[in-house]
Parts: structure tokens; C-alpha cells; sequence
């Protein structure tokens, strides 16, 4: 039988980096799992932050209802986006509860955390290419919260050569698009401002980070490409 | 002298606080177990939070037998400024201490009625480096609260009548950390010796009591209290710059001839709490105003705290419930706020709620609309891709976008692909 998992993209995944869905896709395979990509909406949280609440209970309930459906015969449900883990898993189970909530608020993981979930079965294909890179890690706020920290780390440091020259638990102030918005932009750089500078100070070759925001922020003030760990976790299995 | 309820103001030990720090670094000495500690927090709180009427009533009665002190309640915060004008006979002099409750609730309604209100420890900040050393000493910052420390809390002076040598034409506003209901003693945890000298000196002392900080007996008040240490010490000294603008020398004002007229006041504030636990917000009955919360938040420091307010996410929210503050919506919604927070209040989700119940009233403002449905933006950016990327990386573009929907014209947008991932997935995964 083959295993399988259900695959939350997100809209970042899906509308922007679709790198990252594939690389998951392919990540999956590797270690003989088939990733299912049911239907999905965006998951309401950006929605919320503006006020939407009933367009965001639409949203919520769309997905749970086809997320449930499709990881239904046991499948775990598995997420590359941190807002989307974190909506899922609690957010939107306060306002918008149902049966189908609590069954994906109990089924969904982070990709990071379930990968590494693998790795300590003895199930993870480490057979990984080297990659001589120095890499500084961002850990989201949407993680930290959810106490997905370490996880990250450890499955980055699975790569041979790879170095994460420093783990970063602030905050970077982007908040999805809190931070693009003129009424929050200075506040935003603010914040970003000491993460800025740690990264710049780590002389690193790339950063790592989750989230999309996360992403966009880091970039705009290091001008240093930011990718998502499933993209290099990927990346050394295409050669090995 | 009539009978007062005890006050005990306590203080970091400092011998003790050096021999478990030596013991540590030698062997280890005895780790605190944070989450009993928590535990029996949580426990202490929540029965306040669910017995607050009651504790009141015990309060009441058990206050009626001190001849030496009066008791009022007043259900806002105008009221209980009238009230302090009322009792002050004259002075506008007050000294108050850095409460959330006292700055951020009754400072500007004082402040409305006549009087000039100082943090009188600030004038203790003429040596701050001794400071320094002493919150390096005592606290190790950061991260003290992980530390075997709770023991470092201990009561230094207990007052249990009002005279003094020392009085001088003041009124001392100091919000409470905590009041047992069984036997109306009030504790204070002192950062140095303002709440001491207060006591000390004041020709009129009030007593200002939230409705959340009566807890049940002694015991659960100085285990209150000194977890507002335990937990709270950090956020606390991180606030503590000093201002000039808030110094004012009261040692140096003239001593008043013996003690008469002196006054002990405890006044209850409500202040909006009952409504707030009949309006799904009971849980911030279980603050204990620690401010750990604050430790985690990106936007306290650069937002609010320079402001003159006590910040905390929990306060950020309070006062915009309460009405003083605009709706919250400077909240990154980052959920960090919940991390740290010893007795688990959820305050994110409460954030939200303060939130949507505001926008179900108010309605939203035109850009709020315009945004509100992202997705649909992400779609259109897809369809027009690459056109969509030519354009928003050009000026005429982000002005509109500034104008129009409110996005910042530096802002970086993400770049749009025409193939996104679930067309890839179910066509041709060319790529």
C-alpha cells in the first residue's frame, strides 16, 4: 500500500513560490510517500487581519471540509506554510469550531516537523548530496508559537556541508501584509531592523525561513536570497 | 493609632539571590519547577477570577474591623480620581508607582483633575549604574525567570500602623500587586525603595485594588506576589529608563509636625472588569500584570512604551476594551504574546475577538475592503503574470497602490507565476 499525505499549500506555495510545492511534492517521493492536493482556498487568516470574518469562516470551512475529506482514510495532512499550520491547527478553530476543524487542527503538521517525525523513525532517506553552504535560519513567528523550533534546525543539519551559522527567533515585523501596509511600513522596518543586521553580521550564504513574509522582509533588507528548508532539502536529494 | 491591615512589601534578597547564584554555578543548586509553580499560579487565579464577587463581600467584612483604614469602591476610573481629590483635601502632589492600573487607568484622569503624579523611583535612577549592578546581580537578566529563583522574593518591611516622623504633604497612588480577602493584608513587591518610602512618607495613602488582585488568603497573596517577580521582574526592569520628565525629589519636600491627618485608603477599581467576564473576556481576569507577555511582543517597544503606558499585549487590549486606546489594531497577530504567559491566557485569540466584535460595530474602512480577499488578488496577479510583475514594480503602480488600497509604496511585493502550484499539479508538471 502506498503511503500518503495530504498536502496544504497555501496561497504563498501556490500563487508565488510554487518551488516549494513541488520541492515538497518531490521530497515526499523520495521517501516513497505520494502527496495528495485536494482543493484548497486560502486559509482565512489574511482575512481576519483585515476584518473579513465571514469571508474567512468561508474559507476555513471550505478547507477543512475537503482537508478532512481527502486525509479521511488516515492520511496525515502537512502544510509548508506556517500561518496556514497555525490557522488550522488553533486560530480558527476558536471562532470557526466543527468536527471537521478538530479533525485537521489533530491531523496537520508542519512539513519540517513531520520530515524530522520520519527521520527519528528511521524512515527519512538521508542519503543527501553535499552542500557547502552557510545558511542563516529564521524560525517564524507561526512556528514558534507552536513551539516548532528545533525541528527546522535539525533537518537542515542533516545535509552534509550544509552550515546554519545562526538561528534567528525573532521577529521580523512582516506579519503576512501587516507590514507592507503604510499605516504599519515603519513600524514594520523597526522591528526588522536588528534581524537585518544579525544577518548581515552572519556573512551567510543564504536564508532559510518558512514563511513567505518572512521571506520578503529578509530579502528587502539583506538583499540575500531567503529560501524555504523544504527547497534544500530537496535540492540535495536531486543529486545524491 | 487605629489598626491597619498589614502591608509587606517585598524585595529581591540580595544575600540570598548571591549564595543561589554561587550555588548554581558551583553545584547546581536546587531548580526551581516552573510548571508547579505555574500550576499553583493558574489555581490562585482562577479561583479569584471565578469568586470575585465573593472575595469582594470576605474583603469588605474583613476591612471592617480596621478602624485605621476606608474603603471605597468606585466603578470607573473618574470616579475613583474624584474620589482621590475628594480624600487628597488640597495637595496636588501625588507619588505613584508604576502599576498598569494606576498609569494607564487613573494617571489621566488624575492628571485631568488637578493633580501632578511622579514615579518617584526614577529619582532613584541618579546612580543608575549602581542599578546596574544591582539588577545584574540580583537577576542576571535575561532569562532570571528560568532560574531556581523564588525563593529570591522575601517580605523586607512589614507596616502594620501609620506613624511615622517622616510625613510630608503628599498623596501616594500605588496600585497593588496583590490583597488577601481573608484577612485584608496588602502586598507590594518593590523594585527599589519608592513603595517603602511612600508608605513611609505620604500624608494620604490609597490603595489602589483591581477587582483581579484579591485573592483568597495570605498565602495565595504572597505566592501572587512573588511571581509577579518570578515572571514579571524582567519586563519590568526592561521598562525602567529614567525620564526626567516623571522625577520629582520628595525626600527634600518639609516634614510635617507629628502624623495627624495621616490616611490609609484601599480603593477598588472596577473599571469595565465585570463586563468584561460576562462578554467572553474572563480570562484576563487571570493576569496578574507580569508583563511576561510583553517580553515576546515585537510592537511594544517601538509602539506604545515610549508612550507613557505600561505596555503588554494584555494591556494593549484592556485599554482598548475599556475604550482608552484606539482599536488594537497595531497587533501584528504574531501570537508570541501567549508564549510566556505563566497562567495561559490565550490573549491572541482574545485580540481577534476584540477585534471583529469592533469591526461588526464600526464596520471597515475602504482599504480594509480592498483587502480583505488576498487569494483574489493572488489570482488576478496570476493571470496577468508577467505583466502583473512588470507592473508592480513601477512607480506609477506602487503610488496608486499607496493611495488606492493602502500599501506601502517601498513595500516589496511577491513576485506572481501564471503556473501556479495546483495547475501545475494537475496539468502538464512541465518545470
Amino acid at each position: 500500500m502506498v503511503e500518503r499525505i495530504v498536502y496544504y499549500a497555501g496561497c504563498f506555495a501556490n500563487y508565488y513560490d510554487p518551488q516549494i510545492g513541488k520541492a515538497l511534492i518531490e521530497v515526499m517521493r523520495q521517501n516513497g510517500i505520494e502527496a495528495l492536493i485536494p482543493e484548497q482556498k486560502c486559509c482565512g487568516m489574511p482575512m481576519m487581519a483585515n476584518g473579513n470574518v465571514k469571508g474567512a469562516a468561508k474559507n476555513f470551512n471550505y478547507n477543512v471540509k475537503l482537508l478532512s475529506r481527502a486525509a479521511s482514510p488516515g492520511y496525515d495532512i502537512i502544510t509548508t506554510c506556517p500561518s496556514g499550520n497555525l490557522m488550522f491547527r488553533k486560530e480558527g478553530l476558536a471562532f470557526f469550531d466543527s468536527e471537521e476543524a478538530r479533525f485537521v487542527s489533530g491531523h496537520i503538521y508542519d512539513a519540517g516537523e513531520y520530515l524530522l517525525r520520519l527521520h527519528h523513525q528511521g524512515r527519512l532517506d538521508t542519503n543527501f548530496r553535499e552542500i557547502p553552504l552557510k545558511v542563516f535560519y529564521h524560525n517564524p513567528c507561526h512556528l514558534k508559537v507552536q513551539n516548532i523550533t528545533k525541528e527546522p534546525v535539525a533537518l537542515l543539519k542533516l545535509i552534509p556541508g550544509l552550515v546554519v551559522s545562526k538561528v534567528n527567533t525573532n521577529c521580523c515585523g512582516m506579519g503576512g501584509s501587516y507590514g507592507m501596509k503604510a499605516v504599519n511600513y515603519d513600524l514594520s522596518v523597526q522591528i526588522a531592523q536588528k534581524v537585518w543586521e544579525d544577518v548581515k553580521a552572519a556573512e551567510v550564504d543564504r536564508i532559510v525561513t518558512e514563511c513567505g513574509g518572512c521571506k520578503l522582509q529578509l530579502e528587502a533588507g539583506t538583499g540575500i536570497n531567503a529560501v524555504h528548508p523544504i527547497v534544500l532539502l530537496n535540492e540535495a536529494y536531486r543529486s545524491s | 493609632m487605629a489598626e491597619i491591615p498589614s502591608i509587606l512589601v517585598l524585595e529581591p534578597a540580595a544575600e540570598q539571590s548571591q549564595r543561589r547564584t554561587a550555588g548554581i554555578m558551583v553545584k547546581k543548586g536546587p531548580q526551581l519547577d516552573l510548571e508547579s509553580l505555574k500550576a499553583h499560579l493558574r489555581e490562585i487565579r482562577q479561583h479569584s477570577r471565578d469568586n470575585h464577587i465573593s472575595l469582594l463581600e470576605e474583603l469588605k467584612r474583613n476591612l471592617d474591623q480596621y478602624a485605621g483604614v476606608k474603603l471605597a469602591i468606585a466603578t470607573d476610573a473618574k470616579q475613583a480620581a474624584s474620589y482621590i481629590k475628594q480624600t487628597a483635601e488640597g495637595t496636588d502632589l501625588a507619588s505613584i508607582n508604576k502599576s498598569s492600573v494606576v498609569i494607564n487607568e487613573l494617571r489621566p484622569e488624575l492628571q485631568a483633575s488637578g493633580f501632578k503624579t511622579y514615579i518617584r523611583y526614577f529619582t532613584e535612577f541618579k546612580n543608575f549604574e549602581k542599578f546596574e549592578k544591582k539588577v545584574e546581580d540580583y537577576w542576571a537578566l535575561p532569562g532570571m525567570h528560568e532560574r531556581g529563583l523564588v525563593e529570591s522574593f522575601d517580605v523586607r518591611k512589614t507596616v502594620t500602623r501609620l506613624r511615622s516622623s517622616e510625613v510630608r504633604d503628599f498623596v501616594a497612588i500605588l496600585g497593588v500587586n496583590a490583597v488577601s480577602a481573608e484577612d485584608g493584608s496588602v502586598f507590594f513587591l518593590q523594585h527599589m525603595t519608592n513603595i517603602s518610602k511612600d508608605l513611609e512618607q505620604a500624608k494620604k495613602i490609597i490603595l489602589v485594588v483591581s477587582l483581579e488582585k484579591v485573592v483568597k488568603d495570605r498565602g495565595a497573596a504572597l505566592f501572587q506576589t512573588r511571581c509577579m517577580g518570578i515572571f514579571g521582574l524582567e519586563s519590568i526592569l526592561l521598562d525602567l529608563g529614567p525620564k526626567e520628565v516623571e522625577q520629582y525629589d520628595f525626600d527634600s519636600l518639609p516634614t510635617l509636625s507629628g502624623d495627624q491627618g495621616r490616611e490609609l485608603h484601599i480603593l477598588i477599581l472596577d473599571n469595565g472588569r465585570k463586563g468584561l467576564l460576562k462578554d467572553g473576556y474572563k480570562d484576563l481576569f487571570l493576569c496578574l500584570d507580569c508583563r511576561a507577555c510583553a517580553r515576546q511582543c515585537p510592537i511594544g517597544l517601538h509602539l506604545l512604551a515610549n508612550k507613557g503606558m505600561v505596555y503588554s499585549p494584555k494591556n494593549y487590549l484592556l485599554g482598548f476594551l475599556q475604550g482608552w486606546l484606539p482599536p488594537a489594531e497595531a497587533c501584528v497577530h504574531c501570537g508570541r504574546c501567549q508564549v510566556e504567559c505563566p497562567v495561559e491566557i490565550d490573549i491572541p485569540t482574545l485580540l481577534w475577538k476584540g477585534q471583529f466584535e469592533y469591526y461588526a460595530r464600526h464596520g471597515r474602512g475602504l482599504r480594509k475592503r480592498l483587502l480583505d480577499n488576498p487569494e483574489l488578488l493572488a489570482k488576478l496577479g496570476s493571470w496577468t503574470a508577467p505583466l502583473a510583475n512588470w507592473a508592480k514594480d513601477r512607480v506609477i503602480f506602487k503610488l496608486i497602490m499607496q493611495v488606492v488600497a493602502g500599501i506601502h509604496r517601498q513595500a516589496r511585493l511577491p513576485t506572481f507565476h501564471r503556473q501556479t502550484l495546483r495547475k501545475w499539479a494537475k496539468g502538464g508538471r512541465r518545470g
